[in-house]
């Protein structure tokens, strides 16, 4: 037993060997093209002290109707987030990872979740297109959609600063997405849980029955 | 119990300088790891992620990507959550080129069908120096998360 320890720390000092010699290893002296940064070990959730208060939005939904943020969640466990459906990566990642942690919930509790996802770009996530794109996510999420100004204003609520659509240098059409999901207590209505770009399903699937009872995770 | 051990490390670490003799010549010795496509929602846009290392002295950069399966691949950088167009790409020497999700990105555009977990999508990577790379590039779950593998 011993010995197949030692052969293997043999291996391991080996391989790191060749790694260093070849100048191709993670030996942090490489120059690396990285715009990003993974934050560590940070966890995902950080919980506010001073919770938000639920953004005033009165937008439309994915079924063209009126759809009134604060009425309609009130005392619901609510997960908010702030995207774009034109969006390759972090949006739909986002959307996914809270839909599958979501499916882990017993049905009772899943019913009793909302998750909203207010467009960044309303121009072109209509109602119709927006409730496509949920669709294939998660029948259950709610798709708000409306005037930009007032999304901005809600999204400015809770510190996220979203700018409007706009066409780059190239002609390109740009976006941007929030980079948060705020998670509000069923208890008190106050966002008091917040999600960085990194909280994976696993941070959601642990989270979401906390949150359902507006428990602290 | 020490004993062999010592000799085997020498042994490999000798093979490894010897084998590296040829990759630190003065040309760019590019190769594609850790790629994956998550599934996307629809076939209207996808996301991919590679990672491009350079062995070689020299500095190259990544022009182009294609691939039969989308109507166009663009590549962006990600700055405060708003996306960027970028026309290349460097590749440092003795470096790497990451494209990880919330960073730097393919963007697919224009897909002839939905990929779907357990697809592969071929990619071709043109530089200015080196010659082009093919890459197949595994179609993962939705929420795959490279560090964790699934």
């Amino acid at each position: 037993m011993r010995k197949k320890t030692f052969a293997a720390a043999a291996l391991l000092a080996a391989a790191t060997l060749t790694l260093s010699a070849c100048g191709s290893g993670d030996d942090g002296k490489s120059p690396v093209s990285v715009v990003s940064e993974e934050s560590g070990s940070d966890k995902a959730v950080t919980i506010l002290d001073q919770p938000f208060e639920k953004p005033d939005l009165v937008l439309t939904d994915t079924h063209g109707k009126k759809y009134d943020l604060r009425a309609q969640t009130k005392g619901r466990p609510t997960l908010v987030y702030f995207g774009y459906t034109h969006c390759p990566d972090v949006c739909p990642l986002t959307m996914n990872n809270i839909a599958v942690a979501k499916k882990a919930l017993p049905k009772a509790e899943q019913d009793k979740l909302r998750v909203v996802f207010v467009t960044t770009d309303p121009a072109r996530d209509t109602p119709a297109e927006l409730g496509k794109w949920l669709n294939g996510i998660d029948p259950q999420f709610i798709g708000l959609t409306g005037d930009f100004a007032t999304i901005q204003a809600g999204a400015r609520s809770l510190g996220i600063t979203i700018e409007p659509t706009k066409k780059d240098k190239n002609g390109k059409i740009v976006s941007v997405h929030g980079t948060q999901v705020f998670a509000f207590s069923p208890k008190t209505d106050g966002g008091y849980l917040l999600y960085g770009e990194d909280a994976k399903v696993d941070d959601y699937t642990k989270d979401l029955p906390e949150i359902i009872k507006g428990a602290n995770p | 119990m020490r004993r062999p051990a010592v000799p085997a490390v020498a042994l490999a670490g000798a093979l490894a300088l010897a084998g590296c003799g040829g990759s630190d010549s003065a040309a760019a010795d590019l190769s594609v790891a850790a790629s994956y496509m998550p599934q996307p929602v629809s076939a209207d846009m996808a996301a991919g992620f590679l990672t491009i290392t350079n062995e070689g002295g020299t500095k190259d950069e990544l022009t182009s990507v294609t691939s039969d399966a989308a109507g166009e691949v663009t590549m962006h950088d990600t700055v405060n959550g708003a996306m960027e167009e970028v026309t290349s790409f460097p590749v440092p020497a003795h470096g790497r080129l990451v494209f990880k999700s919330g960073g730097n990105h393919l963007m697919f555009e224009k897909l002839k069908r939905k990929p779907r977990q357990g697809d592969t999508i071929a990619l071709r990577l043109t530089f200015a120096k080196s010659g082009p790379l093919t890459v197949e590039m595994p179609v993962k779950s939705a929420t795959y998360n490279p560090s964790t593998g699934h």
